[in-house]
Order: C-alpha cells, then sequence, then structure tokens
C-alpha cells in the first residue's frame, strides 16, 4: 500500500466515525416508551400560570371573579400548612392574571405568615419582599416570577432538612387550587380545548402515589384529598376521547369541594 | 533546599492529581444549572417564562436519561440542557406519550449545551430525553430547565 493510499484509508475511516458520530446525535423518530420505565424521572409539577397562559389564549377569561379574599385559617399542624401555602401561592398566580395589585401584596404576607408556620420563613422573606414591591410597580412579569423563586425556595428548604412529603403536599395545594380555576373557568364557557388542559393522568398518578406514601399524616382532609383523586382519575384519563362538560362541572365540584377543606378548619 | 521547600513541593505534588480531576471531581449539579439557565437567557428576551424548577443528576458517557412532563395545547416550550464538563457533548430530545418524536426542527446542541422545542399538537405527557453523548468524565453532570410561553 503506498502512503497515499494508506493516508486515504485513514482518512476515509476518520470522515466514516465523524459520520458516525454525527448520526449517534440524531434523534430517532420512534422510541419504546416501555423500555424507559425505569429511568424515567419524577415530573416537575407545572404551576398554575402555565394552565392560565394556555386558557388565556382559548379566549378572554374574567380573571377578577376567581380572585379570592379568604386565605385561609391558622393551622398548627404542619402538612395542613403545607397545602394551604400551596393554595395561597396559586391564588397569587390568580391575582396576578386579574392584575389586583392590593390582593398580591395580601398574599405576599399571607405566604411569609405560612412558611413561617412550618420553618423556612427565612428562605421565603425577601421572596415575600420582592412580590410586595413588585405589586406596588404592577409589574406583573416579575411578580410571576417572584411567586415561582417562592414556591421552589420553599420546597427546597423543605427538601433540605428531609421534608420532601411537605414539599410534596405544597405541590398539591397548588396544584388543585389551579384546577378548582381552570374547571370554574371551563364550566362558564366550555370548549372542549379548554377541557383538554385537564387532561393530566400521569400527574395525578403522581400525587395519588405520593399520598399513598403519607400514612403518618393524620390528617381527614389529607385522607379525602386521596379519595377525591381517585374519582378524578377516570374523569381525566380519558385517552384520546374529549372530555365532556359534565366531567368538567364534576371535577370543578370535587376541586371547590376541597379547596373549601383546606382553607376551613375541620 | 530546605526543608519547608521539601514539604511544600511534596504537598503540590499530592495536589496534582486533584488539580487535574477538579471538572469531576468538584463539579456539580448546580454549576450545570448555571449553563443550563444560561443557554435559557436569550429566550427570555422572547417571552418565555423560565421555571425555577429543573431536573438534574450525573450519567456516564453514552448513558440517557428520561424525565416526564405534563405539556399543555396553546403553549410553546424550550429545554435547556446544560453541563459544566469541558468537551462534552450533550443532547435533547421530546418525545409524546407514542414515543414519538414531538419536537420542532430549531433544536440545538452547542459545547456544554442543548436545546429542544415543542409546540404540544395534544395536552399530556411527553418524554424529555436528556444523553451525554460523549465526556472526558466519567460522570458529567448535567441539568435541565425549561421555560414556555
Amino acid at each position: 500500500m503506498t502512503p497515499f493510499t494508506k493516508c486515504l484509508n485513514l482518512s476515509a475511516v476518520a470522515l466514516s466515525g465523524l459520520t458516525l458520530c454525527a448520526q449517534a446525535a440524531q434523534a430517532p423518530q420512534h422510541i419504546d416508551i416501555k423500555q424507559l420505565s425505569k429511568t424515567v424521572e419524577d415530573v416537575v409539577v407545572p404551576l398554575p400560570n402555565e394552565i392560565f397562559g394556555a386558557l388565556n389564549k382559548l379566549g378572554a377569561v374574567n380573571w377578577k371573579e376567581h380572585v379570592r379574599s379568604d386565605k385561609g385559617a391558622n393551622f398548627t399542624e404542619r402538612p395542613r400548612i403545607a397545602l394551604l401555602l400551596g393554595t395561597v401561592i396559586a391564588d397569587g398566580f390568580v391575582a396576578v392574571q386579574a392584575e389586583d395589585a392590593p390582593t398580591v401584596k395580601e398574599i405576599g404576607q399571607r405566604v411569609l405568615a405560612l412558611a413561617k408556620g412550618i420553618g423556612v420563613g427565612n428562605s421565603i422573606t425577601p421572596h415575600a419582599k420582592a412580590i410586595i414591591e413588585a405589586a406596588d410597580k404592577r409589574n406583573w412579569e416579575a411578580v410571576r416570577l417572584e411567586l415561582d423563586r417562592t414556591q421552589n425556595s420553599v420546597q427546597q428548604a423543605m427538601n433540605e432538612v428531609h421534608d420532601e412529603k411537605l414539599s410534596q403536599l405544597v405541590s398539591l395545594g397548588g396544584w388543585l387550587r389551579g384546577t378548582e380555576v381552570l374547571t370554574s373557568v371551563v364550566t362558564k364557557h366550555f370548549s372542549a380545548d379548554g377541557a383538554e388542559l385537564l387532561h393530566q393522568p400521569d400527574l395525578l398518578s403522581y400525587f395519588q402515589t405520593r399520598l399513598q406514601a403519607m400514612p403518618e399524616f393524620n390528617v381527614s382532609i389529607i385522607r379525602e384529598i386521596e379519595e377525591a383523586l381517585g374519582q378524578v382519575k377516570p374523569l381525566i384519563d380519558v385517552g384520546n376521547a374529549r372530555i365532556p362538560p359534565q366531567s368538567v362541572k364534576k371535577i370543578n365540584e370535587i376541586t371547590t369541594r376541597l379547596g373549601n377543606g383546606i382553607v376551613t378548619r375541620d | 533546599m530546605n526543608a519547608f521547600v521539601n514539604a511544600l513541593l511534596r504537598g503540590s505534588f499530592l495536589l496534582w492529581p486533584l488539580i487535574a480531576l477538579q471538572p469531576a471531581v468538584f463539579g456539580s449539579v448546580d454549576d450545570a444549572q448555571s449553563f443550563a439557565l444560561q443557554a435559557a437567557e436569550p429566550y427570555v428576551k422572547q417571552g418565555f417564562q423560565v421555571r425555577e424548577d429543573y431536573w438534574g443528576g450525573d450519567l456516564g458517557s453514552g448513558e440517557k436519561k428520561a424525565v416526564r412532563q405534563q405539556l399543555f395545547k396553546g403553549n410553546e416550550y424550550w429545554f435547556w440542557l446544560g453541563t459544566e464538563v469541558d468537551r462534552a457533548k450533550v443532547s435533547v430530545h421530546i418525545y409524546d406519550s407514542d414515543g414519538k418524536l414531538a419536537e420542532e426542527p430549531d433544536g440545538w446542541e452547542k459545547g456544554h449545551f442543548a436545546a429542544a422545542h415543542v409546540i404540544p399538537k395534544t395536552t399530556g405527557s411527553y418524554f424529555i430525553i436528556v444523553s451525554i453523548e460523549e465526556s472526558p468524565a466519567e460522570r458529567t453532570h448535567w441539568a435541565l430547565v425549561y421555560g414556555f410561553r
């Protein structure tokens, strides 16, 4: 073999290697989801404003009628405080949609008080201050960002002290309040696309699994939620079928009942 | 050479392997998250809200991880993957619940970063596949953040 041919062969090998690398980076058009089951990470729970944003694109929503002034009773049980905290943060997102500055400021204060109640007040103080300042300036984008940061900081602080279950209850409280508002909006002005936003069966399964792993929380509202999620599951786990208006109404009744239970003392 | 200098040199010889291994040993998921957020930065100006929450971990070269995420029809999403390991090659791709590639063609991979874009056709669960294609490190930290508008 001449040196030139040798060189050419080596180049061909190098080139085919590069081509293989490029092909390896290309994504296959189809993958087997069942094979992934062992490597799948937990879900990140969507924020209420993620759903509200999609809802807004379907038509104008009168957010003012969904702003809630009742910020809940003062609880001493940490699981109840965690659930309420998630709900109040979700109320913050509703108040931002409604551009209701006084309510946003009240929520900032309430979030701080609840965070103190479960021992994570220190990490929330700067966020609560930022929420109030941004609401004063009617800087809604900044309020949204701070509400997200608040929830994240609360959950990180809880995780650091191995209170992951309370952290999950914060997410659950927010998800329930978001679903209550979503179903209320869609019940009033039904659309198939609006109802489709409820198609969240994996998220529901995630919460069910988490609640089943909390037998130590002897709090009636948690058991009520666990039972209610079992009722909601068949209404939203419909595959490719559409979610009908009566299902949306039923989910709204269930989540409204649970929402009242979260903010009210037994 | 006095005893002090001798000890210092011997000490520094002991430190060399640590210095050489620094990116792999001392990097963290937080560093990877900083890179992921850096990739997301230009999109904030385009109206994307970047979530504070993120996924992270470490993977060996050639390994993949799937994360499941609820996406809503009507929204538009970008997922940004970052690593702090120099010369690592990472990728991220998005599949629907049937395992069909669901991303837009404008995803990209460059250095420490990779990104994938999806406009969901239906509301439901999607799988985000994170992969360390190549890496000089034994374990490569990764972090995945997402934004929506």
